[in-house]
């Protein structure tokens, strides 16, 4: 038996550091984002994704994490809500940096590359089949998607799980 | 989006699993523990080293784990090496479970401490004297034993058989490849064809705490399902503790008796039923066998999606990459060498019709696929490791034994099992499993994986998510076996 293990790609601390980034702009923990154990790798596979593509690249995304870092480092210390809006540049004309984070935002939340405005020969496309299972939308809907069910068979027949045991940290009086 | 959606730490209760394990086994000997610590540069290479750890060995041991034995990950570890180093676990296990499993019986059926797997070459094995599922859903659904004779024989086998003779029957993993249409079937499937153009045969068998919990709930009839009020629920391995539900599924091809001294072999009496289409006559002929596959489910409280352990004959079939690269041996059971890939296509089903008690002309041509590709490379890596342990223990037992011919594919378990203690979380019913694929090539031998996606490939966990017990009744818990009830 012998295969060859593939190899390269961005290191750890790249990967760690897409995920908090992710987890800021998302609002889930980085921790669910890339779990302990993660066999999906879906952080991985969203970065290459994003660095791939054309005119993204490399530097727009360095570009993009070191802004992140730099507002995480600050003192007083920023929370998440003001780290996002830094981010997404919230209440101006977005520049592509911004609207890059906003394509980082769908692609968790949907599982596919939604091409920023500046990317004029952007495709949009579904990153691959795990990312569209593992879309954090079915999280928060309490559901699945279609063609695949992470529930047990006749699970339609109860009650699904509250938020809280998908972990949505609903406020008081629901959410929005 | 954050406005409505702030997620809380999710039952990450295995970042903290790790603990010292306990070593307790009847251990006769043992692997020297290399466990692996791999570094990843920053381009993702990844590189192994060995060092000592809290790793348990794999031991030659007649007990069965009842649970995996997960050891610590140091603290700062990355992706790959924590599931390097976790898949390590799970693979020390299945060897441990395969060891046991396949160790001389003693009258009782358990595996006897006096005796070693492999002393005189081949051996009888526990798991052998487990109850064939096609002996526990009867026609009628009339109440199964446990032990006894084939409830059964069919009259074209009678002049052979004696008690204690085993009878194949099933082509495939499913039991009804041949009768039910193939829109039907639950994956793409077909037969597996040898080399010598003969069928290969399989055979499903569960243990006795399988066996008791069918029994005494009365799941072998669907009268018995129709009044069972309610959760399957089979019941989970305890680490150092009393092992749980186990399923073994095995393929098994005729061998000549000259070929006896490189497989696992028993004489059996390979019957095939009647069919009017394609038209053929019921046979049944006393053949020699040799195990080829071997699938091993047990369900445990670290895996209440059942851990999913598959080994195989090392001359099974070459890999994507010894084919690409002509590295091939000389004779396989499954792969012709000589024959050019536009000729023997790989992994094509054979075409119709399928008479299972005929020799095809039609091979089939088995290449097993690179299913780790993507992320999944520390199971290739793990295994590899294991297998290298495993036969320094088994060839130090008896350099003729048949088991050094057996090599761990993987092992299928949940990186998000639930609460550890037999129940997964409800809104990951599935655990999260690693590695994504996991195939066999006798068993999937048509679904190994990419491109297709895990729930409808070889992801042990993601299909058996889906079993339910008859006709319009409730899921059975990880196992489709109780679909046979009749």
């Amino acid at each position: 038996m012998t295969t060859t293990p593939s190899t390269g790609g961005p290191s750890e601390a790249v990967v760690q550091d897409f995920a908090d980034m992710s987890a800021v702009l998302t609002g889930f923990q980085s921790s669910f984002l890339r779990p302990f154990l993660d066999p999906t790798n879906l952080s991985f596979f969203f970065y290459n994704f994003a660095v791939a593509q054309p005119q993204v690249g490399q530097s727009m995304m360095d570009k993009l994490l070191s802004t992140f870092d730099s507002l995480k480092a600050q003192t007083p210390a920023l929370t998440d809500q003001q780290i996002a809006d830094r981010l997404l540049e919230v209440g101006q004309k977005p520049s592509n940096q911004a609207q890059l984070a906003q394509s980082i935002i769908l692609m968790w939340y949907l599982g596919s590359w939604y091409p920023p405005a500046f990317q004029t020969d952007g495709l949009q496309q579904v990153v691959s089949s795990q990312a569209y299972t593992k879309s954090l939308v079915w999280n928060v809907a309490q559901s699945h998607p279609m063609g695949f069910s992470q529930f047990t068979f006749g699970y339609w027949a109860n009650q699904p799980p509250s938020l809280d045991q998908f972990g949505v940290n609903v406020p008081p009086g629901g959410g929005q | 989006m954050r406005k409505f959606a702030t997620i809380i730490l999710l039952a990450l209760a295995v970042a903290c699993r790790r603990e010292m394990p306990v070593n307790a086994t009847d251990t006769t000997s043992s692997a020297t523990t290399t466990a692996t610590t791999s570094t990843t540069s920053t381009t993702g290479s990844t590189t192994t080293s060995t060092a000592a750890s809290d790793r348990p060995p794999i031991v030659l041991s007649s007990k069965i784990p009842g649970d995996v034995t997960e050891a610590s990950i140091p603290p700062g570890s990355d992706r790959n090496q924590k599931l390097l180093l976790a898949q390590g676990d799970f693979d020390i296990y299945s060897w441990n479970t395969f060891i046991a499993l396949n160790w001389p019986p003693g009258p009782d059926g358990n595996g006897d401490p006096n005796k070693t797997i492999g002393q005189n070459g081949d051996n009888d094995t526990v798991w052998e004297h487990y109850r064939d599922v096609a002996d526990i859903f009867l026609p009628g659904g009339a109440v199964p034993t446990w032990n006894g004779p084939e409830p059964n024989v069919p009259p074209e086998c009678k002049a052979d058989y004696t008690a204690g003779t085993r009878i194949m029957t099933q082509v495939g993993k499913t039991p009804n490849l041949l009768t039910v249409s193939e829109n039907l079937q639950p994956f793409k499937t077909g037969p597996l064809i040898d080399q010598n153009g003969v069928f290969t045969r399989f055979q499903i068998l569960v243990n006795k705490p399988m066996f008791d919990y069918i029994l005494s709930n009365t799941l072998y009839s669907k009268a018995g399902q129709q009044v069972f009020s309610g959760q399957v629920k089979f019941p989970c391995g305890v680490l150092n503790g009393a092992e749980g539900a186990i399923m073994v599924k095995s393929a098994w091809k005729v061998i000549d008796p000259s070929e006896k001294s490189n497989f696992h072999s028993a004489q059996v009496l390979v019957y095939t039923p009647a069919s009017t289409n394609p038209k053929y006559p019921a046979s049944c002929k006393k053949q020699t066998v040799g195990l080829v596959g071997l699938h091993i489910g047990h369900k445990t409280n670290l895996g209440p999606q059942w851990l999913w352990s598959t080994f195989e004959h090392i001359d099974n079939a070459p890999s994507e990459d010894d084919v690409a690269s002509g590295k091939l041996k000389a004779k396989y059971n499954y792969y012709n060498p000589k024959c050019p890939p536009a000729t023997c296509g790989a992994n094509v089903i054979p075409p119709r019709p399928w008479i299972p008690n005929q020799v095809a002309s039609f091979h089939t041509q088995v290449v097993r696929m690179n299913m780790f590709k993507g992320g999944s490379e520390f199971a290739f890596t793990s295994a590899a490791e294991r297998n290298a342990d495993a036969l320094k223990l088994l060839v130090g037992v008896n350099p003729n034994s048949v088991w050094k011919n057996y090599e761990l594919i993987s092992t299928m378990w949940p990186t998000n099992p639930g609460n550890g203690k037999c129940q997964a979380s409800a809104v990951d019913t599935l655990g999260t499993p690693a590695p994504s694929f996991l195939a066999n090539t006798t068993l999937e031998t048509y679904i190994q994986g990419p491109p297709l996606a895990p729930n409808v490939s070889s992801n042990c966990i993601e299909c058996h998510n889906n079993a339910t017990m008859t006709v319009g009744s409730k899921p059975s818990d990880f196992t489709y076996v109780l679909q046979r009830a009749k």
